[in-house]
Parts: structure tokens; C-alpha cells; sequence
């Protein structure tokens, strides 16, 4: 009942949203309440998870074609639990930044924003394919409209580059679920058995590549992050990649032991070369997103190569990485959209010095600068160390490459504090009094502290991610092989 | 034990979250007292808990203390918690106490700096991270403060951070220590594949009991020597340390001179079943300690700027603690880390008055004969000094001789390579030191100005140096070779010495070793008197000047090759494949479809005519196949 | 007993040519909806012819749901109809090409 409302009570917002002839100032409201309202209900949830149990939680079934063997079946497990916590979090947040800036044309885009969420809600707890797939889909159509109508100078090319690659990978996806669900008979995750087909196996691999993304399918990143609106930015490099993670843990290694097996040595390398190739490209870029950009793609890539270790410390961190990682990009783009509004452009040339007289953002930048590069004792650092651990039992190599990426990291981000904060002030920034204000903080200084009490306690999450206290087995539990 | 150790390590955090929380709500001076404050209290809890265990038998001096897991994944777990025993103990007594004083310095020495408030909660956060690095009960939380103390340098090298040779300078010191706990994560990491835990009795017992290959334990010590070997500022990775001297003196004292410097040291000796279990790593650190002794002491005999000076002498001194425990002294090691920490730390405060009274003046050639205008600072700056040099009384002597004398215990090529090489590091020592005093507070007056007549400065910035002076005469009695040895009976039960030397060879170290240092001290008279300098000019001395190139070899072989792979990777492939195609595909489409969408003339006769002729084609076609 | 079936097909299938024919070559917007309406009509009277020839009432039942159907497209087809004279635009679906590509 819990998840079922979970999805509907934003897209309901949406509706009404969409429908009532409400003002401006009514429909930001509402919409920060239906964002707020999920929040609540993710913390209550919480309360009663029972995350020991190796049951599935909140679910709610009911059949919708039953010749197909396709259902409305929908519930939560430890780690789309925590997936579904990031969402509404991260939800809230946007929706107040887009409340902070004053959108125009409030109506359609909080509807926009309340529909994304309610969708992506509905991806983390799927348990059906083809429900997996209608919200997977239903998720990139706000996105489409929202980078394109409110998006930055280049919008319409971000738009058009961003549907290419999606369609082209959840067309294969759809393929595949198509031709697994009909060889299985049904379209239910608990029933499906596994599948030895290499093809099946590529199309779901397609599109959650496209999705994290992982080397050669990243063409879309930089221009869809950077002209987006920062809070679509923040969902989509926080919450929308970690789609692939849920697919990838959900679908696609329980239910492909062999291809997985067969092909695991190629989906690290990708994985690897990922994350040097967005932490090197990081290095060098002109922006704020652009770094932020590029360093969520190598992170990314570090989640992948836990994913694809396929043992417990891999997994956990990965899961525990992608909350992490979904909290600190979303900030960072809040950050740049913030600093962006004030002095009209996130480009280095035209910053610097900001330190000086504005201690707040200073703080803010250097905390969050810090989680990116994962200071030992911070959340990130935890999930780092636990997926680098994991990926070194299946071979020292890609840990060597892990560690040495981390070095980068912590160059670009070491780069994009300094940018920003420190030397000397640039041209575009001589404004003395623009610290961060009440309102922006509120924004990010949430984030901020779920990611202080991570730190703290990591465990939290990596103990209560997977019902047993072995995750490979019940992930991989019909894996074959040794 | 437990109340202590905790109370020690949580007083400077919350320091640091009230300085941090209150922000503009306390004044400048307050955030100064609540960061002593809080330090100070870490070091009332540091002395609970050493009294505490004074009132134990030897064998039950440690204790692990435990709060809540913190991480997780399957069958690994990692708790957070606090292992206090002797070698702790040492550790915690001179961060908290030694830090204590320096921050108390601090409120003099930064009054009127802009961002006073910042300063002092980085302060308390570093002390609580150094605690931490040396409190963490298992390797993970070792890593955690590692980690930590590192963004805490990172965070005060850089305090200016207008000063764009400052950030430079934090930056080069973050990395180079990422670099180091990189490679010691990776030891960690093999440690977790082949123990399953991180926990320190875990690893120690797979270790010495045999349990891990050969290859395991060597790769495992070499890992954390990578790690001690960054953050020590040892061969190779030693070139951040004089650059961080662009922190405030205050920084330069606690964390450059006197405590996270020396944490190599303390990792070696806390992990000493593993470097045992691999005694060519050992062997490696001893001879890195020696190299980076040797090297430091002659780069600074040609420095002109008095906090570099004192930076290599760091280095160098550091060099024999990893010689120390390289050839098994860890008591010895401990003991030097202890009095350096007292006398280094006075250099560094007194150099800070120095400093101070010359308004920011750090070139030595531009001071000189400041002993009548700064006597205080002129009479601690000479103890210090001295027992750099190893003068007896003074703590260098009882504590640098030994490490020396163990080498000569350990015998073989190695301890006489080491003897040998150590004994000559103490000539530089006296070379570079008696320099650095002469030409600061000897001869002319140099033409630094004193423009806002600081004088000696508050009381907050002299009393430390003297208490800390007082601590350099007398700390080195606690452990007089043969006759009283507290120090190390302390340490005996946790890091048993794997060498002992006999008296004979501890007085023949301790004679040649002074004869040595007085020689030295002597060269370095003669030349200031005659105006020479200690190195004449020349290639060596440009050599020293570069400092061996070794800034200009690593930005050749690391920096720019990573510029370069970047600036290629992102002009030859991401521009021109990626993106570039990613625009022509783009276009192609937005093409394809405005030809596609002049067949949409809007004409709604000409749709319906195509319905209906579409129509009546597949009609005909049904009939036809029919 | 009334006609047979031919004779309902062939009145059908004039109706439906004559309203096509009209859908083609009107510009009027009003009488291209006459048409369709003919179309729609000429597609029930077969369904009912047929729906007699087998003595089963499906065919009955969705001439009625065609019904339905045209009475709703006519109401809304009137409706842009009035609102398009309302705002003094031509009345002539030549003109009307707002949603070319």
C-alpha cells in the first residue's frame, strides 16, 4: 500500500496540478507539499521496514493483462528501499530550488517535475518488466520537456541528442523484455527463472549503459547536464542514472547468471576505463557541470565496477555509493545553479576568490567537494573503500586503476574548489555581499546532513540493503558457476 | 582506560562543531579559547586514561573500546572503536599536549588575521583527526584518520587562500597523501582478501603465525609503507613538506613538525608483526629513513628561508626515526618522535616570533643579529637548536644516539650502512642548524624591518615557547641508556625491540656521535664568521638549490604527462568523436525529419485523399491475392 | 421480406462513395463533415443489412455504437466549426495548414 502511494500521490499532484487553474504561488505550494508529503511517507515507511526480513515489503499486486501474464506488481526490498528514500529526497530538494527560482509556466513544469518523480518512484519499485519498462519510459518523457522547454541556450540539441541515445537503448531493452517475458510466460521479477541468451542479455546491458553511462554511450552527458535546468540536472545525474544500478542489480545479474559470468571481464573493463576516462576529462573542464558532469560519470563507472564484482562488499558499496553519489551530484548542480544565478555563468575564467567575505558557500563547496572525493571517513569513502575491496577479489588490476582514479578525483575536485573558492577574484564576481542565503540553504544543508549521519554510520545502509546476510547468494543465487 | 580515550578523542570534535555551528555568533577570541579549551581538555582525558593504566599491570595496559558498527558487507565488518594501550597513549599525550600548547600560541600569533574563527575550528579538526588516526582500533579507522589529518593539512596549508602559491602548496600536500593512502588501501584490500578482517589481531596473528604467504605480507607492508612513506615525507614522496611551509608557523609546528609527520612512524611501529613478518620492507623503510636524512640535510644547508630550513631538518629527523624502526628500535623510534616533537615544536613557535616580529619576514639573509632585540626567543631558539644537534643534556641526544647505536646492534652491511650514514647525517645537522641560528640572530642587524614593533609578542605566544624549552632540557631523562629507561619499559610490552644495544656501544655512538655534532656546529661558525657559505657556488650547489630536481622529475614524468592525456583525450576524442559526431547524428535526424515533414502540407484534402487511395490500393491487393 | 443483400451494399457503397467524394473536393469544412457523416451512414446501412442476413444483432449493436460515435465527432466538429467563425478565420480547409510540417 505504502509503495502504491509512493508513486501516486505525485502523480496525482501532477494531475491536479495540471488541471486546477491554480496561481502560481498555489501551484509551487502544492507541489512542495505533494514532494514534502513523500518524504514523510518514505520516513514513516522506514519506521515499520522490517530490514531483516528476506520478504519483499509494501508490495501490492493486481493482474492487468492476464493472457500476457502482466501485472501491476509492486514492493520494496532493502536496497530500492534506500533507491526510493534517494528519489524523494532529492525530489524535494528540486522542487524547492525550482520554487526558490520562480519557474515560468509553474502549472506545466511542477507537473513535469511531480510526474518524473512519481515515475522514477515507480522504476525503484517495480516488480513486473513491463511495469519496469512503462515507468522507465515514463520517466524520460518529463525529462524530455523539461530539458527542452526550460533548458539552457542549447536545449533543443541537448533534447534531441538525449532521445537518441535513451530510445536506442530501451527499444533494445523492450526487445529483450518482450522476447524474455514471452519465452517465460510471465513478466513477474519473483517468477522469472533465469536465461542463458547472450542477445536478451546485450539488450538490457544497452540500455542501462546508455543510462549510467558507461564509456562509449556517454555522447548525451554533457550536453544534457549542462543545459538542463540544475535541479533536472540534480535528478537526472542523482536519481535517474541510478536506474541502471537498480536494473542491473534487480534484473539483470539474478536473472542472467551466465551471460553475467561469461561477460563480466568486459562489462569491468568498460567500467574501469569509465572511470578514468570522466575522472581525466573532469580534469580539464572549462565549467562547474562540466566537472560535476564528467566526475558523475566516473562515479558511475566505480558503481559498475562493484555492480559487476558480483560479491558482498561489491554490491553493498554500490548500493551504498549510489545513494551517496545521488546526494552529491544533486547538491553540486543545486550549488552551480546557485552560483550560476548569481554571477551569471559557472565558468572558471569568471570565478574565483568567492571564499572571501562568503563563508557559507565557502563551507558548502568545500564539504561537498569533499564528499566528491571521497575524504577517508566520509560515506563516499565508505562505499569507495567497500566496492574497491570487492572488485580487488576479482582481480588486483581494477582496484589498481579504482585507487589510481581516486588520486584524479581528487585533483579535479581539489581543481573545482580552488576555482571557485580560492586566489584571486575574477571579473564577473566583484558582487561583496552574495553569500548564500536562508533559503538556499535550506536547500542544500539537508543533503548535506544525510550525508554527515552516512558518514557516521555507513553500516546503516550496508547492512540493510539485502535481506540475507549474503547478498551475492540471494542476488546470484541461481548462478551456476563457482 | 575507555572514559579517557574517548573523552580525549570527542573534547577537540566538539570543539570544532561548536566553532563551526556558532559561526559569526562568537567573536574571533572565543572561537581561540573554546579550540585550546577543547584540546586541552583532550589532554586532560589523555592523562585519565595514562594514570588509569599506570595503575595496571603491564600486560593489561591495552583496551579496545567499541561503539557501533560501522560499516559493513557480508561477512566483513569494521567497528568503530578505540584501541588504548602504551603506544597509544605516548601518542595521544603529545598531540593533545604539545597541540594544546600550540594552539594556546595560536591566539596570540593569528590575533587580527581575517579569518580567525576558520583557523581555530581547522585546528580543533585536525586534532581530533590525528586522535583518531592514532585511537582507531582496527586499519580501516587508521586509514579514516590518515585520511583525515591529510584534508586537515590540506585545509591550513592553504588557509591563505588568496595566496596562490599557498593553495598550490595545499593542493601538492593533498595529493601526494591521497597518493600514499592509495597505495595504502590497495595493502588493505589484500589484506581484506586474504584475512577477511581489518582488525589489528587479525592481521597481526595471519602475519606472524605463517598463515599468509611470503608475497601477501611483503605487498601488504609495502602497502602501508606507502602510506607511512607520503605522509612522513620520506624518499620519494617527501617534496610537499617544504612547500606546506606556506601554512601559518603555527601549522607548521603541530602538523609539519610535531605530530601528522610523524605518523609514518607510528604506523610502522603499531603494525610492527607485519613489517617483521616482512623484513626486506622493514629493511626498505631504514633505508628510505636514511636516504631521506642524508638528502634533507644537505638540501638545507643552502636554504634561505628559516621555515624551510626547518623542514628538512624535519625530513631528516624523521629519516631517523625510519631508521629506528626500520632495524626493530621502536622504543628508540617512539622516543625520538617524542623529543623531536617538544624541540621541533620550539623551533617552529620560536621561529614564529621571529617572524611575527619582522612582520612576515622569512628570508634569512634579510635578519641577523636579532639575539638583543628577541633575548627570550633567542635563549629557547638556541636550546632548541642544540638539542637538534643532539648536545647533551638537551632530549636529542638520549634519544637520537640510541637509534644509532641499535643500528650498530643490528650489524651486518646494513646497520653499518645505516651507522655510518647516520652518524653523518649528524655532521649536516650541526652544518645546517648553527647556520640557521647565526645567521638569525648573529652579525648585523639585516634589513628587515620591525614596523609594528611586536616585540616578543603576548603572553599566549612566549609562554608555550618556554614551557616547550623547559620540556627539551628535561623530557630526555626518561630514558637514560642502561640507567633509568621508563620510557621504553612502557612501550616494551606493546612493540617488544628486536635489537638491544650493549653499553659499550651505546657510549662509543653517543662519543663519536657528539664529537661529530659539535664539529659540525663548529664548521658552521667558522664559515659564518669568515662570511662564506657552507656550500660554495657551483654545480652542487645548484643541484641543492633545485633540490635535486625532483619537482621538475615528477612534474615531467606525472604532472604533465596527465595534463597532456587529458587535454588529448579531451580534444581528440570526446570533441571530435563524441560530441562532434553526437552533432552530426543530431543533425542528420533534425534533417531527416524536415524532409519528412514536408510531406505534411497540412492540407487536410490531400490526407484524405492519400487515405483514400492507400485504401483502394490494399483493397485491390486483398482481392488480387485472394 | 424487403430487398436482398446486394441491394443494401450497392446503396452502401454510393453513399460512401458520394461521401468521399465530398470529403475530397469541398472546401467548406461544414460539408466535409456532411460527408464523413454519409461515410459513417452508408457503413451502418451495411452493417445492418448484414446484421438481417445473418439474423444475429451484433451488427445492430454497432451501428449503434457508430451512431454514438458520429453523434459525439459532429458535436465536437460543430463545435471547432463555430469557434473557427467566431474568430473570423476562412472558412475553407484549403487555408486552414497551421500543423504543416
Amino acid at each position: 500500500m505504502l509503495t502504491t502511494l509512493l508513486i501516486v500521490v505525485p502523480l496525482v499532484a501532477a494531475l491536479v496540478v495540471w488541471v486546477l487553474p491554480l496561481s502560481a504561488e498555489s501551484t509551487s505550494g502544492l507541489a512542495l507539499l505533494a514532494a514534502l508529503a513523500e518524504v514523510g511517507l518514505w520516513v514513516g515507511g522506514a519506521r515499520n521496514f522490517d530490514f531483516s526480513s528476506q520478504e519483499q515489503q509494501y508490495s501490492a499486486s493486481r493482474e492487468w493483462f492476464s493472457d500476457l501474464g502482466i501485472s501491476y506488481s509492486v514492493g520494496l526490498y532493502g536496497f530500492q528501499f534506500w533507491l526510493v528514500g534517494l528519489t524523494v529526497v532529492v525530489g524535494a530538494a528540486a522542487v524547492g530550488y525550482a520554487m526558490w527560482v520562480g519557474r515560468d509556466r509553474p502549472r506545466a513544469y511542477y507537473g513535469l517535475v511531480l510526474f518524473l518523480v512519481g515515475s522514477l518512484v515507480g522504476v525503484f519499485a517495480a516488480q513486473d518488466l513491463l511495469l519496469f519498462y512503462v515507468f522507465f519510459e515514463a520517466m524520460l518523457i518529463p525529462i524530455y520537456v523539461l530539458v527542452g522547454v526550460w533548458g539552457g541556450p542549447q536545449r533543443v540539441k541537448a533534447t534531441v541528442t538525449f532521445v537518441l541515445y535513451t530510445m536506442a537503448g530501451s527499444l533494445l531493452m523492450l526487445a529483450s523484455i518482450i522476447a524474455f517475458g514471452i519465452s517465460q510466460g510471465t513478466f513477474e521479477l519473483a517468477e522469472l527463472g533465469t536465461s542463458s541468451n547472450d542477445w536478451i542479455f546485450l539488450g538490457f546491458l544497452a540500455a542501462f549503459f546508455v543510462k549510467a553511462p558507461l564509456l562509449p554511450f556517454h555522447g548525451w552527458l554533457r550536453l544534457a547536464y549542462t543545459e538542463a535546468p540544475p535541479e533536472i540536472a540534480a535528478i537526472l545525474s542523482g536519481v535517474v542514472s541510478k536506474a541502471a544500478v537498480f536494473g542491473l542489480v534487480w534484473i539483470v545479474l539474478p536473472h542472467f547468471p551466465e551471460p553475467v559470468d561469461d561477460l563480466r571481464g568486459l562489462a569491468l573493463v568498460l567500467a574501469a576505463a569509465t572511470l578514468v576516462y570522466g575522472s581525466v576529462l573532469a580534469f580539464r573542464q572549462p565549467d562547474i557541470r562540466g566537472v560535476v558532469a564528467y566526475s558523475s560519470m566516473a562515479q558511475m563507472g566505480l558503481i559498475m565496477l562493484g555492480i559487476f564484482s558480483v560479491n558482498d562488499l561489491g554490491l553493498d558499496g554500490a548500493i551504498l555509493h549510489s545513494v551517496n553519489h545521488g546526494l552529491v551530484s544533486a547538491g553540486f548542480f543545486l550549488l552551480a545553479g546557485m552560483i550560476e544565478a548569481r554571477f551569471g555563468s559557472g565558468e572558471f575564467a569568471r570565478l574565483g576568490g568567492l571564499a572571501k567575505g562568503r563563508p557559507a558557500l565557502a563551507s558548502v563547496v568545500l564539504i561537498l567537494g569533499m564528499f566528491t572525493l571521497a575524504v577517508p571517513g566520509s560515506a563516499n569513502f565508505a562505499g569507495e573503500f567497500s566496492i574497491l575491496a570487492g572488485v580487488f577479489e576479482r582481480g588486483w588490476g581494477y582496484a589498481a586503476v579504482g585507487v589510481a582514479a581516486i588520486v584524479l578525483a581528487a585533483m579535479y575536485a581539489l581543481r573545482l574548489i580552488s576555482a571557485i573558492l580560492h586566489d584571486r577574484r575574477a571579473s564577473g564576481t566583484d558582487d561583496e555581499s552574495s553569500d548564500l542565503v536562508g533559503g538556499e540553504l535550506a536547500l542544500v544543508l539537508p543533503l548535506v546532513a544525510i550525508l554527515a549521519v552516512l558518514s557516521a554510520w555507513p553500516a546503516l545502509v550496508t547492512e540493510r540493503s539485502f535481506p540475507l546476510d549474503q547478498p551475492t547468494s540471494f542476488i546470484a543465487g541461481q548462478e551456476q558457476s563457482p | 582506560m575507555a572514559f579517557g580515550g574517548w573523552l580525549c578523542l570527542l573534547a577537540p570534535l566538539a570543539g570544532f562543531l561548536a566553532i563551526l555551528l556558532a559561526g559569526t555568533r562568537i567573536t574571533r577570541r572565543q572561537a581561540g579559547i573554546l579550540s585550546t579549551a577543547s584540546v586541552f581538555v583532550g589532554f586532560a582525558g589523555a592523562v585519565i586514561a595514562f594514570v588509569d593504566a599506570l595503575g595496571r599491570t603491564p600486560e593489561d595496559r591495552a583496551e579496545l573500546t567499541a561503539s557501533w558498527t560501522w560499516l559493513t558487507a557480508g561477512d566483513f565488518r569494521v567497528r568503530l572503536e578505540l584501541l588504548i594501550d602504551p603506544l597509544s597513549l605516548v601518542m595521544m599525550l603529545v598531540v593533545t599536549g604539545i597541540g594544546g600548547l600550540i594552539v594556546l600560541y595560536s591566539n596570540g600569533y593569528m590575533a587580527g588575521e581575517d579569518e580567525e574563527r576558520r583557523y581555530f575550528a581547522y585546528m580543533s579538526f585536525f586534532v581530533f583527526a590525528m586522535l583518531l588516526l592514532v585511537e582507531g582500533g582496527n586499519l580501516l579507522l587508521l586509514l579514516v584518520g590518515w585520511g583525515l589529518v591529510g584534508l586537515a593539512s590540506y585545509l591550513l596549508i592553504g588557509f591563505d587562500h588568496h595566496r596562490p602559491s599557498a593553495v598550490l602548496a595545499a593542493k601538492k600536500a593533498f595529493l601526494m597523501n591521497a597518493l600514499g593512502d592509495a597505495i595504502m588501501a590497495l595493502g588493505l584490500f589484500l589484506a581484506i582478501a586474504k584475512v577477511g578482517s581489518l582488525d589489528y589481531g587479525a592481521v597481526f596473528d595471519a602475519a606472524s603465525s605463517g598463515a599468509l604467504s611470503d608475497t601477501t605480507v611483503t605487498l601488504i607492508a609495502l602497502g602501508l609503507l606507502g602510506g607511512a612513506v607520503a605522509k612522513s615525507a620520506q624518499i620519494p614522496l617527501h617534496t610537499w613538506l617544504p612547500d606546506a611551509m606556506e601554512g601559518p608557523t603555527p601549522v607548521s609546528a603541530l602538523i609539519h613538525a610535531a605530530t601528522m609527520v610523524t605518523a609514518g612512524v607510528y604506523l610502522i611501529c603499531r603494525t610492527h608483526p607485519v613489517f617483521e613478518a616482512a623484513p626486506d620492507i622493514q629493511h626498505l623503510a631504514a633505508l628510505l629513513g636514511l636516504a631521506t636524512l642524508l638528502l634533507a640535510g644537505v638540501v638545507a644547508l643552502v636554504q634561505w628561508d628559516i621555515k624551510r630550513v626547518i623542514a628538512y631538518s624535519t625530513m631528516s629527523q624523521i629519516g631517523y626515526m625510519f631508521v629506528g624502526a626500520g632495524v626493530g628500535a621502536y622504543g628508540f623510534a617512539m622516543f625520538h618522535l617524542v623529543t623531536h616533537a617538544f624541540f621541533k615544536a620550539l623551533l617552529f613557535l620560536a621561529a614564529g616570533i621571529v617572524i611575527h616580529h619582522l612582520s612576515g619576514e622569512q628570508d634569512i639573509r634579510k635578519m641577523g643579529g636579532l639575539r638583543r632585540e628577541l633575548p627570550v626567543t633567542h635563549v629557547t631558539f638556541l636550546i632548541g637548536t642544540l638539542a637538534l644537534v643532539g648536545i647533551p643534556p638537551l632530549a636529542g641526544f638520549w634519544s637520537k644516539d640510541p637509534i644509532l647505536a641499535a643500528a650498530l646492534a643490528q650489524g651486518g652491511a646494513l646497520g653499518w650502512v645505516l651507522y655510518v650514514g647516520g652518524l653523518l647525517g649528524a655532521v649536516l645537522t650541526g652544518l645546517y642548524a648553527l647556520r640557521l641560528y647565526f645567521y638569525v640572530f648573529h652579525g648585523e642587524r639585516g634589513e628587515a624591518h620591525a614596523e609594528g614593533h611586536h616585540g616578543e609578542g603576548a603572553r599566549t605566544m612566549t609562554w608555550p615557547v618556554l614551557v616547550l624549552a623547559g620540556g627539551t632540557c628535561v623530557v630526555g631523562f626518561l630514558a637514560i641508556p642502561g640507567v633509568w629507561e621508563p620510557f621504553e619499559e612502557w612501550l616494551e610490552p606493546v612493540v617488544p625491540p628486536l635489537v638491544a644495544p650493549t653499553a659499550a656501544q651505546d657510549w662509543l655512538t653517543s662519543l663519536v656521535a657528539v664529537t661529530l655534532g659539535v664539529l659540525g656546529s663548529y664548521l658552521a661558525w667558522r664559515a659564518f664568521r669568515a662570511g662564506r657559505e657552507l656550500v660554495a657556488d657551483g654545480a652542487l650547489r645548484n643541484a641543492l638549490e633545485h633540490k635535486l630536481w625532483f619537482d621538475e622529475l615528477y612534474d615531467a614524468l606525472f604532472t604533465r604527462p596527465a595534463q597532456a592525456l587529458a587535454l588529448r583525450l579531451r580534444d581528440n576524442v570526446e570533441q571530435p568523436v563524441v560530441q562532434r559526431g553526437l552533432d552530426e547524428l543530431a543533425e542528420g535526424t533534425l534533417d531527416a525529419a524536415a524532409v519528412a515533414g514536408r510531406a505534411q502540407s497540412g492540407l487536410l484534402r490531400t490526407y484524405a485523399l492519400a487515405f483514400a487511395v492507400s485504401v483502394s490500393v490494399l483493397a485491390l491487393v486483398f482481392l488480387v491475392v485472394r | 421480406m424487403g430487398p436482398d443483400i446486394p441491394w443494401y451494399l450497392a446503396v452502401s457503397s454510393i453513399l460512401f462513395a458520394i461521401g468521399v467524394g465530398g470529403v475530397l473536393l469541398r472546401r467548406s469544412p461544414l460539408i466535409v463533415l456532411l460527408s464523413l457523416e454519409i461515410m459513417l451512414n452508408s457503413a451502418n446501412l451495411a452493417f445492418v443489412g448484414f446484421s438481417r442476413l445473418h439474423g444475429e444483432m451484433d451488427g445492430q449493436i454497432f451501428a449503434l455504437a457508430v451512431m454514438a460515435v458520429a453523434a459525439s465527432e459532429v458535436c465536437v466538429g460543430l463545435g471547432l466549426i463555430v469557434a473557427m467563425a467566431r474568430r473570423r478565420l476562412t472558412l475553407d480547409v484549403d487555408t486552414l495548414t497551421e500543423l504543416k510540417g
